[in-house]
């Protein structure tokens, strides 16, 4: 089995195969031996070169959260074939997002206008903090999809350009 | 004593407060926005009622709304809390115009300490060190040098509307100043529509260490020790501990003597906190007084034995204070550790949403007061705070350690926290030695940020979750191929076993 996981904007690979009595790992290319393994819903431990490791973890549809020794990771599963092919035609810059989920407080443009580069689009708060929207490019407004007060999720296109 | 109080406030305050009110045999009114129908601080509350929209100002601010609730529901006192309202003088004065007690200062003197050119002159005449400036404001450049060199370089010129680091500037020489002060009051104007800038003396590398203080309607005050408070990002306090790594007694002695006169002197009653800059010679200046009960509250209460909160309903109702300084010691080291919904790999920004898992911590000498639960949806209306772990032990070098690993087994997931951030100060040498001072995160950048050392461990665990899920193996099977290397509970172990059975 192959996995594609993408940790703060990098890709790793890795292989998994069954081995006697675990489980031979691959990552980017270097092997790893896992001896006995226990999953329970929320933590999952295995053996790595006679270390135990235990690591909680909670998923969310393709995001996997984990937490080892006080050290924290965000993991997403890239889909080989169906969201690849959708990703590589956005081109970039065709769209806004924001990088933190939040409210959107305000919205600038209307669809149909025309921006430039560095223009504020919109405006995204959270906790007591505010963060500008800004055009990545020179474009023409093509979609807005939300409206203001609206709460928004992180890396999700908020204005669409053309 | 009163029977009903209404807690204006939300979060880990709110249900700290209430936990003190129920201890006392007194009922207690909490308050939600609609978006906090379902946030936790309700849980501990006798009546719960909504004071309007998720925006701060239409509800957690909204001073009639709840003045009207509070007489409505026949609350005799209000406790602030921390934020909010909680050093807002119009509201204190709108508590006093329709007859509840609000839990905390008179609106006189919160409007004393909370106005700082009129603090500063109070506490001069008590004789408690302020640091060296200007009197007031000014616009003549040769008022700014005159003062430059009188209390000698480097000097700070700030924004009088200020807060936050912005319209500040620090200089170092007389050729700088010109050029400082002007782009000090255009920052100024900027950020807070108000060019007026002043200036005193640069402490370099100070230390923020505040004391907590309490005193009651009769004349009687304490100080409850002191609370460091150098570790903050962004000028907000994220670590605090007591005692201070850098006091010894003869300054402790003078800085909580010092911090009691401020009280007296501005006619302050019930629990305060007064601040103060400590420089590198260890010279104290007066800062500020907070007229509230401070988030870092337990490690005062878990040195000192004393309920803070309770003290101050007491306070609040007129009693007397049942204790003198001389019963008051500092037994071990507590620290603290802010929990705060941000994310530390993308520059500390706010992470709002829903929490998948949640651990607390427990153990010996490890409190947690906490706000939030799994599958609570945090809100992004509201500060990033979500709870506090604090931890006490008989040394410092052990309470540290306590809290390294405590923070460890602290687990939060769904949402990005800053727990990884506050375990790796807790392993910063400077840190382990107190040889910090409040440019400690600026100056250990590098160090603190995280570094993803498990990304190996991590990747497996993933890869092995997801097979797991798509070859359908239960967790038996997978707890069974773990018997065969060793990785076992005593039960699976054991074999059949009946209890008391003597062969």
């Amino acid at each position: 089995m192959e996995y594609k996981f993408i940790h703060l904007n990098k890709t790793h690979v890795v292989k998994i195969k069954k081995s006697d009595g675990g489980y031979q790992v691959s990552i980017d290319g270097k092997d790893y031996d896992i001896a006995g393994f226990m999953n329970k819903d929320n933590i999952i431990s295995f053996e790595l070169h006679k270390n135990l490791n235990n690591i909680y973890y909670a998923q969310d549809k393709d995001t996997i959260y984990l937490a080892v020794g006080g050290d924290y990771y965000t993991l997403v599963l890239e889909r080989g074939n169906v969201f690849k092919g959708a990703g590589a035609q956005a081109q970039k810059g065709d769209s806004v997002k924001s990088s933190m989920p939040g409210l959107l407080v305000k919205v600038m443009v209307m669809v149909g206008d025309e921006v430039k580069e560095g223009t504020t689009l919109a405006i995204v708060e959270a906790m007591k903090m505010q963060n500008e929207l800004r055009a990545p490019r020179d474009g023409i407004v093509k979609k807005i999809n939300y409206k203001e007060g609206d709460q928004v999720e992180a890396l999700k296109p908020i204005v669409e350009l053309e | 004593m009163f029977k009903k109080i209404l807690i204006a406030n939300r979060g880990e305050i709110a249900i700290r407060i209430a936990r003190a009110c129920h201890e006392m045999g007194i009922a207690t009114i909490g308050v939600y926005s609609t978006v906090d129908a379902n946030s936790c601080h309700l849980w501990h509350m006798d009546e719960a009622v909504c004071i309007g929209d998720p925006a701060p100002q239409a509800s957690y601010l909204n001073i009639q709304t709840i003045i009207e609730q509070a007489r409505r529901t026949g609350a005799q006192a209000i406790h602030p809390g921390y934020g909010f309202l909680a050093e807002n003088a119009r509201f204190v004065k709108a508590c006093e115009d329709a007859g509840i007690m609000f839990i905390g200062p008179s609106s006189r003197a919160m409007a004393l300490v909370g106005d700082k050119v009129a603090s500063r002159n109070t506490v001069k005449h008590v004789d408690v060190p302020i640091i060296p400036g200007m009197e007031t404001s000014s616009t003549d450049l040769v008022t700014f040098k005159n003062m430059a060199a009188q209390v000698g370089y480097p000097v700070i010129v700030k924004a009088s509307m200020g807060g936050g680091g912005k319209g500040m500037r620090v200089v170092r020489s007389e050729q700088e100043l010109e050029a400082s002060v002007n782009a000090g009051q255009r920052e100024a104007q900027s950020a807070f529509g108000d060019a007026t800038v002043y200036l005193e003396k640069y402490i370099e590398k100070p230390r923020h260490i505040e004391f907590q203080v309490i005193r009651d309607t009769h004349g009687n005050v304490v100080h409850l020790y002191e609370r460091e408070c150098s570790i903050q990002r962004r000028h907000q306090k994220i670590i605090e501990e007591t005692p201070s790594p850098v006091l010894d007694n003869a300054l402790r002695t003078k800085m909580g003597e010092a911090a009691k006169r401020v009280i007296e002197a501005a006619d302050y009653t019930n629990a305060g906190t007064v601040e103060f800059l400590v420089d590198q010679n260890k010279k104290f200046y007066f800062l500020e007084v907070n007229a509230r009960v401070q988030v870092e509250h337990p490690i005062t209460e878990m040195v000192t034995g004393i309920d803070l909160v309770r003290q101050q309903i007491l306070v609040a109702a007129g009693g007397k204070l049942g204790f003198q300084q001389k019963d008051i010691s500092q037994r071990g080291h507590a620290i603290e550790s802010r929990i705060y919904a941000e994310d530390p790999d993308n520059n500390f920004m706010p992470s709002p949403g829903k929490i998948l898992f949640l651990l607390e911590p427990s153990g010996p000498g490890i409190r947690v007061d906490s706000g939030i639960y799994q599958g609570w949806n945090v809100p992004p209306h509201y500060d990033p705070i979500l709870s506090k772990l604090i931890t006490w032990a008989e040394t410092r070098k052990i309470s540290l350690a306590r809290m390294s690993c405590t923070l460890e087994n602290y687990i939060i997931l769904g949402i990005k926290t800053n727990i990884g951030f506050l375990k790796r100060i807790m392993d910063t040498e400077k840190f382990i030695t107190g040889e910090y001072h409040t440019h400690f995160i600026d100056d250990n950048e590098e160090a603190l940020i995280p570094q993803h050392e498990n990304i190996a461990q991590v990747l497996i665990a993933a890869s092995l979750i997801k097979t797991l899920r798509r070859t359908g193996v239960s967790a038996q099977i997978a707890s069974k191929a773990a018997q065969v290397h060793k990785i076992t509970t005593p039960w699976q172990e054991l074999g059949s076993w009946e209890i008391c059975k003597h062969d």
